[in-house]
């Protein structure tokens, strides 16, 4: 029996090490090709560094775009989605599992619709609607259509209903009003939610590219994906995969590194809120 | 709060953020969009034109604006204008969009322009013939003018040539066979010709060509696709994977083949003049460059082919741009098209400079005196065709790529037939244009 046991863990434990090794792989040879001289191609039986292990690649990504910028507008364009999202989802949320309205469900169901929608056939009707604000290549047109979130609204619903309604109920005989009821009582309870759903608006966003590509025209406020895209388009030369990938790694890596740091909360909040 | 505090700073610092640049008021503003398919820094590079062209035209702003890839590039503009933005006053495409965007209304020919100038003749004429064809409608007005432009060219392994006995590059395809089996081994492909991946179009017109029948015509509503020349061009590329043997079966991938090529991994390839610079900067031993090898339409010179490719500039205008707004427009085509710039532009890009007085303008000129390969280049535009364009031509593009991806990999076994029944379908779509 016992042995039976330490067979299963073993196995176990090989087929966490196979997935790891699996997931590394990309991972490993973007920095492999990175620091490759770009005119040695990975090829069958050479795959390993090159006749030198050289930054040139960096040098050379970093010169097509100016980064810092990007950087500076990513995190604007993610941080200001992300802030308005947590106070449109927590109040839609709220309403939807704790008040009672007329249309709820039909509502919900709306809401639901619409996550079965791919956004790049909104694109030029999105597009028609931010000229009419007169929104066009503005930080605002980028952010403005993710500032409701269907799938933020269904998490944070889910979730609150699974809070007590007791504890609501009691915070309200202690005089709590309903934004403190909210603030305490439901956010409280519901952080590996929000930490789970931040890490998915932060990194769809920080990946995003179509719209504000679509959308933006000013250098001065497009993010890290337009960037990007300018060491893609080699077309006519064929590919530059050590520059690509050294740019890929630049952008990258505050994502990596934000989840490295965070991995133990962030793996625990999607435990916790049931997202797999 | 605090907390409630950092909110709304952080708030008000986005909305702060979101005010765009402002220009001086009188300024005419030219919103150029341009895209990049080259590892230059092309935004650094059209700065440094647009500070030349304020300078010499005060009063008037260009603003270059990166679209991503080609295909990003006609996207964007498409969703603007059908969304009701503003769109570019003047943009690089394809030279093949022409109809796609003329067809909608959105840009306006150059011909106007041009009849309006002391010298139009004299402007249009420096233009090399080739460059101009996929730019002039059947009536034979211009409607886009070359900025950006291509060619195939063959690349050769010098030093592989010489070590095997052969002194001179192919130049028609049975020397092209020959030396590439005998430069094939277990290692090393002896050609590669880049058709793998979704568009083998372009590479496969030049056999096409060579064979004695381009796919297209002066007339957009007209596609030879199922003639015997296009069938037996596309069985030669085909063959060069099977019975041949010097390359891979269904052909090169597009981005991989200038990569082996410097690898010493291919002894020959087929690319675009797009790449020479970076071949000849990065390449370790002597690249030879030469001709597309002759097919069978004639050793003349008739068997010569390649398609032009690369990009035009066009001019955008619903009819409400104002009479000064078109003038500064006309301008800036001008200055990106002048000599000057074309030199300029050639020699940094490795693209062919569009006009023959470029070639005598530096830093051109030197740089094609020092590496005779660019003036190969050039020389073989005397010989080269229009590149694929036609009413929907998206859609038609579409149908030729698919087709040919399903006769080179084998797919198709009869390439008659698969070629017999897109050519009936390409009929179908151009019916109503007709």
């Amino acid at each position: 029996m016992k042995d039976a046991n330490l067979l299963l863990r073993r196995f176990g434990a090989a087929l966490k090490a196979a997935l790891a090794i699996a997931f590394l792989i990309p991972l490993f040879f973007t920095v492999l090709v990175s620091v490759r001289p770009e005119a040695e191609p990975v090829t069958n039986g050479n795959i390993f560094f090159g006749s030198e292990v050289t930054l040139d690649n960096y040098q050379r990504a970093l010169d097509i775009a100016p980064w810092s910028l990007h950087y500076l507008n990513s995190i604007v364009f993610v941080a200001g989605t992300l802030l308005v999202q947590l106070l449109t989802v927590t109040a839609a949320a709220y309403a939807f599992a704790r008040m009672k309205f007329f249309g709820r469900n039909i509502l919900l169901l709306i809401i639901l619709l619409q996550l079965m929608i791919p956004s790049g056939v909104l694109l030029v009707q999105n597009f028609r609607t931010i000229q009419l604000l007169g929104l066009f290549d503005t930080r605002v047109a980028l952010m403005i259509p993710y500032w409701g979130s269907a799938f933020g609204v269904l998490l944070l619903r889910q979730t609150f209903r699974e809070v007590p309604l007791e504890l609501e109920e009691a915070a309200r005989i202690d005089g709590a009003n309903l934004y403190q009821v909210i603030r305490h009582v439901y956010i409280t309870n519901a952080i590996p939610a929000y930490l789970a759903f931040a890490l998915v608006s932060v990194s769809s966003h920080w990946n995003e590219f179509l719209w504000p590509f679509i959308i933006t025209r000013s250098e001065e406020i497009r993010p890290l994906t337009v960037g990007l895209n300018k060491l893609i388009k080699t077309t006519d030369q064929g590919a530059f995969y050590g520059q690509l990938m050294a740019g890929t790694l630049i952008v990258i890596m505050p994502l990596v590194i934000l989840f490295l740091v965070f991995q133990r909360q962030f793996v625990e909040s999607f435990a916790r809120s049931g997202i797999r | 709060m605090a907390l409630r505090r950092v909110i709304y700073v952080l708030l008000a610092a986005a909305l702060l953020m979101t005010f765009g640049v402002t220009y001086a008021q009188d300024d005419i503003v030219i919103d150029f969009y341009f895209p990049s398919a080259t590892a230059n820094d092309a935004e650094g590079i059209f700065e440094r034109y647009a500070g030349l062209f304020e300078e010499e035209n005060p009063g008037v702003v260009v603003n270059p604006i990166f679209t991503g890839s080609y295909t990003d590039t006609r996207n964007t503009i498409l969703t603007e204008l059908q969304g009701g933005g503003a769109g570019p006053d003047v943009a690089v495409m394809l030279s093949i969009d022409l109809y796609s965007f003329a067809e909608e209304g959105y840009i306006i020919p150059a011909q106007g322009f041009i009849d309006a100038m002391d010298n139009g003749a004299d402007y249009v004429n420096d233009f090399f013939p080739a460059l101009m064809a996929n730019g002039v409608d059947e009536m034979g007005n211009v409607w886009a003018i070359p900025f950006q432009r291509s060619t195939p060219i063959l690349y050769y392994n010098a030093d592989l040539l010489t070590e095997a006995g052969y002194d001179s590059p192919p130049t028609n395809n049975a020397e092209l066979v020959e030396i590439a089996q005998a430069l094939t081994t277990d290692e090393r492909d002896g050609l590669l010709v880049p058709v793998a991946g979704g568009f083998p179009i372009w590479m496969y017109q030049s056999f096409a060509i060579a064979y004695g029948q381009n796919i297209v015509s002066d007339d957009p509503t007209e596609v030879y696709f199922n003639t015997p020349e296009a069938v037996a061009a596309v069985e030669f590329v085909r063959s060069l994977g099977t019975d041949l043997g010097v390359g891979p079966a269904g052909g090169a991938a597009w981005g991989d083949t200038p990569v082996a090529f410097l690898a010493g991994q291919a002894a020959m390839i087929y690319h675009t003049t797009g790449n020479l610079t970076r071949i000849l900067n990065d390449a370790d031993f002597e690249v030879g460059v030469w001709y597309l090898p002759s097919g069978p339409a004639g050793d003349d010179g008739a068997g010569y082919g390649a398609p032009t490719g690369g990009g035009n500039l066009y001019i955008f205008d619903d009819g409400s741009k104002s009479a000064e707004e078109l003038d500064a427009i006309w301008r800036w085509v001008m200055f990106l098209s002048s000599p000057e710039i074309q030199a300029d532009w050639g020699a940094t890009t490795g693209y062919i400079a569009a006009n023959a007085s470029a070639w005598e303008t530096e830093p051109l000129a030197s740089l094609a005196q020092e590496h005779p390969q660019y003036g190969i280049a050039r020389d073989q535009l005397q010989h080269v065709g229009k590149e694929f364009s036609s009413y929907a031509t998206i859609t038609i593009q579409g149908i030729i790529n698919g087709t040919l991806e399903s006769i080179l990999t084998g797919e198709s076994e009869d390439a008659q037939a698969a070629m017999d029944a897109a050519q009936e379908q390409i009929d179908g779509i151009l019916a109503e244009y007709r």
